[in-house]
């Protein structure tokens, strides 16, 4: 899950704002921290891997409304603060192709970081443990156990953007009936609520309202929640397969992309040199 | 997604909007967004979503890839509808959204050539970030021939079609195959940048406009759909009986745009 598909204008201002504060702060940071030459180097593959990333995104499995990620891989390839700038790339990429809402490009930037960053360091960590010969399993583990916290992230973000229920806003509703512009769920042309229905202006029915809008947003976060899961897991467990392939395709052909050397050890001057020779 | 088609298409059309600023369409095009953002009745949105393909239409633009890429995230944003939206009419304004801003970001994308359309934002960001997106897009061509090429001789080798388990290993190892092309390929580029004297910013001038009065017309239209999300969203009691008609009036757009097109398009092959 590492992007949301929600369009413009469904989630809260103050949400995706804050999405775009610290994306944009993050991508200082990352930006920063890739100034070395080294890094600079790397700016065409940031590139090449984006453009992986945006492909297979873009090939949806259509039943299951699933789309291939290959963030961990991606990840895996980058390391963390190009991760960070091509989750961006890929999300600004995305947007334009009207894949993605513009506005909420920040928070699906972050979305896409934390899997990229996420994966990393679990592939990382679980080479470094079993070695390369077992990538294709740690690949698909660490591609399943990203997915899912990554999946618990959109959910959390949907739960406190509060949309699942609590907005009340007039759609301009055509009454199927009869129709006329009325609303079709309350007498006259007022309010429908955008996900509670209907305006309840009585001080006497707000206590009732309200009840009843904490119900139905904890009953439309429990329904999103199930869908999400229920045929995220089914999209898990292909992306884990097709990773896992390609990641064990890339340790018996070339392990030297997916296993970083550790920081070279630092090396000591001789005794003779650190005293001014002999 | 057909990345390529889009790209031709947008840097060999002629139309008057081909042939506009770049920054106005872009301009036009987020004030279309704001539309879809700030708007909460479906009949002010789907009434913005149709001029908008009205404009699609007059531009010349092929309409079946042009509307097939538009409403792609339709199938995300009716997941999300049916999951969340209590009744249709909600869950309709949700999908209508997704389709309303998508509508005008590809119309963008379809009339304006990619450096042009992240010129503008280049300078707004990092040096880095600004350069890998002009990357990013470049190599979406590069590896997307070489992945066709890949996968056809994946398949021939394995003989797909009758394996598919075989089949799926084909492609997968093409995929791999694809990543170490892509390793190569990012290690060339930068030697060939590096040769031409980059120094951590590609400069891309942006084009200056060649149609002024479309830019004008743009910028209205796009202004005009912003004040009627904002007028039917903030005055909506009093608005509300006549919410059909920016729905009517966009129809009427594109019945004309369209009886346009076809007629211009009849004449070219008489003549």
């Amino acid at each position: 899950m590492t992007h949301i598909h929600v369009p413009d204008g469904v989630l809260p201002v103050w949400l995706w704002g804050s999405g775009w504060v610290v994306a944009v702060a993050l991508l200082l940071i990352a930006d920063r921290a890739s100034r070395r030459v080294t890094a600079r180097r790397r700016l065409p593959l940031v590139g090449v891997v984006s453009a992986l990333v945006i492909v297979a995104m873009s090939s949806e499995v259509v039943p299951i409304a699933y789309h291939m990620n290959l963030t961990v891989l991606a990840g895996a390839l980058l390391g963390p603060s190009l991760s960070i700038v091509s989750a961006f790339v890929v999300q600004v990429v995305l947007a334009a192709l009207g894949h993605g809402g513009v506005t909420i490009v920040g928070l699906n930037t972050l979305l896409t970081a934390s899997e990229m960053l996420l994966g990393w360091a679990l592939l990382q960590g679980g080479l470094r443990l079993l070695g390369t010969k077992r990538a294709a399993p740690v690949a698909a583990a660490a591609t399943v156990a990203t997915l899912a916290v990554t999946t618990t992230m959109l959910v959390g973000l949907i739960a406190a953007s509060g949309t699942l229920g609590a907005t009340e806003r007039e759609t301009g509703a055509l009454d199927p009936e009869n129709l006329t512009f009325a609303s079709p769920f309350s007498e006259g042309a007022l309010r429908i609520g955008l996900f509670s229905g209907g305006e309840h202006g009585q001080e006497e029915e707000a206590e009732h309202a309200a009840g009843e809008a904490e119900h139905a947003e904890a009953l439309g976060l429990a329904r999103f929640a199930t869908v999400v899961y229920t045929l995220g897991s089914i999209g898990w467990v292909l992306e884990a397969l097709v990773t896992a392939a390609i990641v064990g395709y890339l340790a018996r052909v070339r392990p030297s992309l997916l296993v970083q050397p550790r920081a070279p050890a630092a090396v000591l001057p001789a005794p003779a040199e650190h005293h001014g020779g002999a | 997604m057909d990345v390529r088609l889009v790209d031709t298409v947008a840097t060999s059309g002629s139309s008057p909007l081909h042939r506009a600023s770049p920054r106005t369409k872009a301009a036009a095009a987020a004030l279309v967004i704001a539309s879809a953002a700030v708007t909460t009745n479906l009949f002010v949105c789907t009434g913005v979503a149709l001029a908008v393909v009205a404009a699609a239409v007059l531009s010349r633009i092929p309409l079946r890839p042009y509307l097939s890429l538009a409403g792609y995230p339709a199938v995300f944003a009716a997941l999300f509808a049916w999951a969340s939206a209590p009744d249709a009419l909600s869950g309709a304004l949700i999908v209508s959204k997704a389709v309303t801003a998508a509508l005008a970001v590809v119309l963008l994308l379809f009339t304006t050539p990619y450096p042009q359309v992240f010129a503008s934002l280049q300078r707004t960001l990092p040096g880095l970030v600004g350069d890998a997106l002009f990357m990013t897009y470049r190599a979406i061509f590069v590896l997307g021939e070489k992945l066709d090429d890949l996968i056809v001789a994946a398949r021939l080798r394995s003989g797909a079609g009758r394996h598919p388990i075989r089949s799926a290993r084909a492609t997968v190892r093409a995929l791999g195959n694809l990543v170490l092309y892509a390793f190569d390929l990012a290690q060339r580029e930068y030697d060939i940048l590096a040769l031409r004297g980059y120094s951590g910013r590609l400069a891309v001038p942006v084009r200056r406009s060649a149609a002024p009065a479309v830019d004008a017309l743009a910028l209205a239209a796009g202004t005009a759909a912003l004040a009627a999300a904002l007028a039917w969203r903030v005055a909506w009691r009093d608005l509300l009986p006549y919410s059909w008609m920016p729905l009517a009036a966009a129809a009427a757009l594109l019945v004309a745009a369209l009886v346009v097109r076809f007629a211009r398009s009849g004449g070219t092959r008489h003549a």
